[in-house]
């Protein structure tokens, strides 16, 4: 008797956690640079913990505690971190199709998980069923949330056991810097991060940190006249 | 003070993602600002990579070390995609230079 072993169709919500998980390695550096940030801000831990869940998103998270402890406003740390996380405008333009049969219940919740990697996962139309998109997503965001609470809580607790002659505090540019190369894909990009790099360097002394914005905004419409002239 | 920052970005950061998922709004997005939108990453990215180099005496900290650091996190990023490698290839390029003086 001859035994042949047939796949078992894997379920969307098996599916959507194994999918996740390769997915989470690259966000592990965030979780450690998060601890270090959170311990030079001198923040209580569960205070700067509580952001995992407030914004569930790790760049806006790292910008808006670095700023807050360079002695940036209120305003102008949060306004920075929002436009740090202004890609995020682009995902909900791109996906609302995919909600449009989906529960009213689930556009609200979907929202709150919409961040890159559950993104990068769905973004892709497989024409599914909307039962079966709706597992999937859930699937997935739920992964990548339990994850980075429970990474970040790690992060805040392993971030204050490194010594701080390692000069830790290094890892935070360096981190932006490799997220800012990755978005690079035609000159006009490099230029406007270039430039932006300028102006804020040349603007580092005005109060509030108010360089940064200014910096970002004049590199962003130098990007539009480029845009402009490519077209 | 970081509890009210924390809920405005929190909020703002929800309402980003959920604008048009919730609203299923059928407008079309001006293309422009789409094309804008593209090049708010990186401009940013750059602004807060210099701003993170900066004291809060307004003075930018980037010297031989802190340049190297950047160049190596920026190549191993672009060539390996991996954050990881792209992270402890730049803290090494920092340390080293660091050391040695420079």
């Amino acid at each position: 008797m001859s035994t042949r072993i047939i796949a078992k169709p894997v379920g969307p919500i098996r599916r959507g956690i194994a999918d996740s998980l390769p997915l989470f390695i690259p966000a592990i550096p965030f979780t450690l640079v998060f601890g270090i940030v959170v311990r030079d801000v001198g923040v209580a831990a569960w205070l700067g913990w509580s952001s995992s869940p407030i914004i569930f998103g790790g760049a806006a998270q790292i910008t808006l505690l670095t700023l807050l402890g360079e002695g940036a406003s209120v305003v102008a740390a949060s306004t920075a971190a929002l436009i740090v996380g202004a890609r995020h405008l682009l995902y909900s333009v791109t996906l609302a199709p995919r909600f449009q049969d989906q529960p009213a219940w689930f556009r609200w919740v979907g929202s709150y998980m919409l961040i890159d990697q559950v993104f990068a996962l769905t973004a892709v139309d497989r024409q599914e069923d909307p039962k079966v998109f709706r597992h999937y997503y859930l699937a997935a965001g739920t992964t990548f949330w339990c994850l980075w609470m429970t990474f970040t809580a790690l992060g805040i607790v392993l971030g204050p056991k490194i010594p701080s002659h390692w000069q830790l505090s290094f890892a935070a540019p360096a981190l932006f810097m490799g997220l800012l190369a990755v978005t690079i894909d035609r000159w006009q990009k490099a230029a406007v991060a270039i430039s932006a790099m300028a102006f804020t360097g040349l603007l580092a002394d005005l109060p509030n940190r108010s360089g940064l914005l200014i910096g970002a905004l004049l590199a962003i419409g130098l990007g539009i006249i480029l845009e402009r002239v490519r077209r | 003070m970081v509890l009210l920052a924390i809920v405005l970005t929190g909020i703002g950061t929800y309402a980003l993602r959920a604008v048009f998922v919730v609203t299923l709004s059928r407008q079309r997005f001006p293309v422009l600002a789409l094309r804008a939108l593209e090049y708010v990453a990186p401009a940013v990215m750059g602004a807060l990579v210099i701003s993170m180099l900066t004291s809060s005496e307004g003075q930018v900290a980037l010297g031989i070390p802190e340049l190297a650091g950047l160049a190596v996190a920026a190549l191993v990023a672009a060539r390996t995609r991996n954050h990881i490698y792209a992270l402890a290839g730049a803290l090494g390029a920092y340390w080293l230079l660091g050391y040695a003086g420079l």
